[in-house]
């Protein structure tokens, strides 16, 4: 099913180890250009950017290649309209297939053909059933699961789990308001039951081209999990899709549960990533913490904003001085220093741009405009931003 | 802990790609079972700071009428002076070459203070007038104490605060959402010059301090402001309807070729792509500006078909170019 060549696949995992042995020290740079040498590997970029304007390029090659075809068709043939998006679709896969003849993979180009012919196959199926979700998701989802088996796509991967997930949540809706109130709960078996499955495919996984793709949808039924029963996407959801309105002194069914569920689900989560050693875990714990905290706070205003916002700080400075005192000095296990092989501070070189964008300096405005207005309204951070 | 981590180190081994004592060393190091917190707990120190001072920052402006001035401004102070304290305490004094404090905290103390004395002086100058009418004044001393911090402590967020600061000065927004939504250079024709003299002015200073060896490692934060602030001051030039827009065409190309030469020296690609993108979108506003001029009526069909053609030159040339980079930088 793979039109890539094994021995490339193969390949781009030896190299990658190379780099971050190379990174962490243990070879010299001359020995990882030995090995990048020695073994071919796929035309891909590994630089985010480099990807992003690649992939910006192809999709207006790929959208004007569509133009070309439709200005032809549509001045001879009337029912180019009903099959134009297949034919565009089309189009997608066989630029797909044609790069990864030229052993295109991760390189930008690819991406935009093959997100582009599943995007255009869903627009054709939602244009052929009038919308009719169920069926668009199910395409889509085949058609995208197709795509990651050719490509080894990842981001069709992405689009598969979500288009899944749709299937669910459609599929349920069929059944008219028990479908919708047993919702959370069959998400969330959902979740659970894939993501002991994907974990088990990982444990007897042996081609390791395959191992990205198993741990795409572990985590994402990690995050799945999580909010199929968090208590503000469940409220929210019930209102929208049930109509029901929670009155003043009451709350919605199970309340209890899911308020348990929405402080019980991070805290376990962390914990289980620190016994594990598993930083996606980890990361998706830290964001669920976060976003409980955001669901408190979206219906009880405990504290007014600027109070919560500087205990807050001063709370989550204590809890990182404290840990990287006790962490310091650990030479095993769970530690402070950097690790030499993997390291995960692609973040901190972000750092300098989000402290521009959150506090930098803003221009004054005239004193002869308003005499309330002064410079600096950047001085006092993100909330208060431009309302001197 | 991922199996296949230690799979391919071996199969590096049987391919003779490196060594049995490189290989041992290697697999020791994993066995130590290493799981470093260092940047999620960098992180939490980062959020700290940013969610405290903004909090301080919202209660002095909601409660500027009700709480006592002098004690906010006290309170204010002790925490500056505090957090100070310790950053001179345990810094190394200046240096010119690249320095880290030994405790990590402290480079994030250093924020705080600095984004704290910065609303202090806002404060000051808001309420009292400190700095009388010369409003200039109280973004400059901001400023100044911002680019001393940046210096003497080497820290890289603050010395773009300090920028944000100096381009506040000549009358800019570069905080980078403004430079997205780019709507003060269309208001204003004087300040795109002021953007380009601004950026000018940051190259400038990078080659001085390269030739004085002053903090080279700052260069890249300046030249990636210059960058951004004078090629889109002169894109959104280049769509002016008097002929001033072929003096701007000049300047993006100039510096167009000033980053491409400065990207491949400090091996930058961001900077790199960056200028790409630019040079690319100014040169597609150049076409389609000499087109304009030229009646399409009767063969914009070809014009259409055309298209895809010029996108396919286009990728095979971005191609080239990223490719003659990574050769470049990889010497």
């Amino acid at each position: 099913m793979i039109v890539h060549d094994k021995n490339l696949l193969d390949n781009l995992a030896l190299v990658e180890e190379a780099d971050t042995l190379k990174s962490g020290g243990f070879i010299s740079k001359e020995q990882r250009d030995l090995i990048k040498k020695e073994l071919p590997v796929f035309r891909s970029q590994s630089n985010i950017l480099v990807r992003l304007g690649f992939f910006l390029l192809g999709s207006f090659l790929y959208s004007s290649m569509c133009g070309t075809i439709s200005l032809f068709a549509l001045s001879g043939l009337e029912f180019f309209f009903h099959i134009g998006f297949y034919v565009f679709a089309a189009v997608g896969f066989f630029g797909a297939e044609l790069l990864a003849n030229r052993q295109y993979h991760g390189h930008g180009l690819d991406d935009a053909f093959i997100l582009g012919g599943i995007s255009n196959l869903g627009v054709a199926i939602a244009m052929t059933t009038e919308g009719y979700e169920l069926v668009i998701a199910f395409f889509v989802a085949i058609a995208s699961f197709i795509m990651y088996r050719r490509f080894l796509h990842l981001l069709s991967l992405l689009v598969f789990c979500i288009a899944a997930t749709a299937i669910l949540f459609y599929g349920l809706f069929e059944f008219g308001a028990i479908g919708k109130t047993i919702l959370p709960f069959a998400a969330m078996l959902f979740a659970a039951v894939f993501y002991f499955f994907t974990k088990k495919g990982i444990d007897n996984l042996t081609q390791v081209y395959y191992y990205k793709g198993l741990l795409l949808p572990n985590s994402f039924c990690l995050v799945l999990f999580y909010l199929s029963c968090n208590y503000l996407v469940v409220r929210e959801l019930s209102a929208v899709l049930l109509g029901n309105e929670v009155l003043a002194g009451k709350d919605i069914p199970f309340a209890v549960f899911f308020y348990a569920f929405t402080f019980v689900v991070p805290v376990l989560y962390l914990v289980q990533a620190l016994r594990t050693k598993d930083r996606i875990m980890l990361w998706i714990s830290f964001l669920a913490i976060g976003f409980s905290i955001f669901t408190i706070r979206f219906y009880y205003s405990v504290l007014p904003i600027e109070i919560a916002l500087t205990l807050g700080g001063l709370v989550l400075f204590a809890i990182a001085y404290f840990s990287i005192k006790k962490l310091k000095e650990a030479e095993t296990g769970l530690t402070f220093k950097p690790d030499r092989i993997k390291n995960s501070d692609a973040f901190l070189n972000a750092e300098a741009l989000i402290v521009a964008s959150a506090f930098g300096m803003k221009p004054e405005v005239k004193p002869a405009n308003s005499p309330m207005d002064f410079g600096g309204g950047g001085f006092s951070g993100g909330g208060s931003e431009g309302s001197f | 802990m991922n199996k296949f981590d230690d799979q391919a180190a071996k199969s590096l081994l049987d391919k003779n790609l490196i060594t049995e004592n490189q290989y041992q060393e290697i697999a020791a190091y994993r066995n130590l079972n290493i799981f470093s917190l260092n940047a999620e707990l960098k992180l939490f120190l980062y959020l700290s700071v940013l969610l405290f001072t903004s909090g301080i920052g919202i209660l002095i402006y909601k409660n500027i009428d009700s709480i006592g001035h002098i004690a906010i401004l006290s309170i204010l102070f002790i925490i500056i002076c505090v957090c100070f304290y310790y950053c001179f305490k345990n810094s190394k004094g200046f240096q010119k070459t690249e320095t880290t404090f030994e405790n990590p905290v402290l480079e994030y103390l250093v924020l705080a203070a600095n984004i704290l004395t910065c609303i202090f002086i806002g404060y000051l100058q808001f309420q009292y007038e400190a700095f009388g009418t010369h409003y200039g004044l109280a973004t400059l001393i901001p400023t100044i104490v911002s680019f001393s911090c940046a210096y003497y402590f080497d820290n890289k967020s603050v010395l773009t605060i300090a920028i944000t600061g100096l381009a506040a000065y000549v009358g800019l927004s570069v905080t980078p959402q403004d430079l997205l939504n780019n709507n003060n250079f269309y208001s204003e024709q004087g300040l795109s010059y002021s953007a380009i003299m601004l950026g000018v002015f940051l190259i400038l200073w990078t080659i001085y301090s390269s030739r004085i060896n002053l903090k080279t490692h700052f260069s890249i934060i300046y030249l990636t402001f210059a960058l951004h602030l004078i090629s889109i001051a002169a894109i959104s030039n280049l769509i002016n309807d008097y002929i001033i827009w072929l003096a701007f065409a000049v300047v993006l190309a100039g510096s167009s070729y000033y980053f491409y030469n400065i990207s491949h020296k400090l091996k930058a690609i961001s900077l790199y792509v960056f200028m790409i993108i630019y040079a690319y979108i100014g040169f597609n506003i150049l076409l389609f500006r000499v087109f304009a001029n030229i009646d399409f009526s009767d063969i914009w069909m070809l014009f259409v078909l055309l298209l895809p053609a010029y996108f396919v030159g286009s990728i095979v040339l971005f191609i080239k170019l990223i490719k003659n980079f990574n050769k470049e930088i990889a010497e």
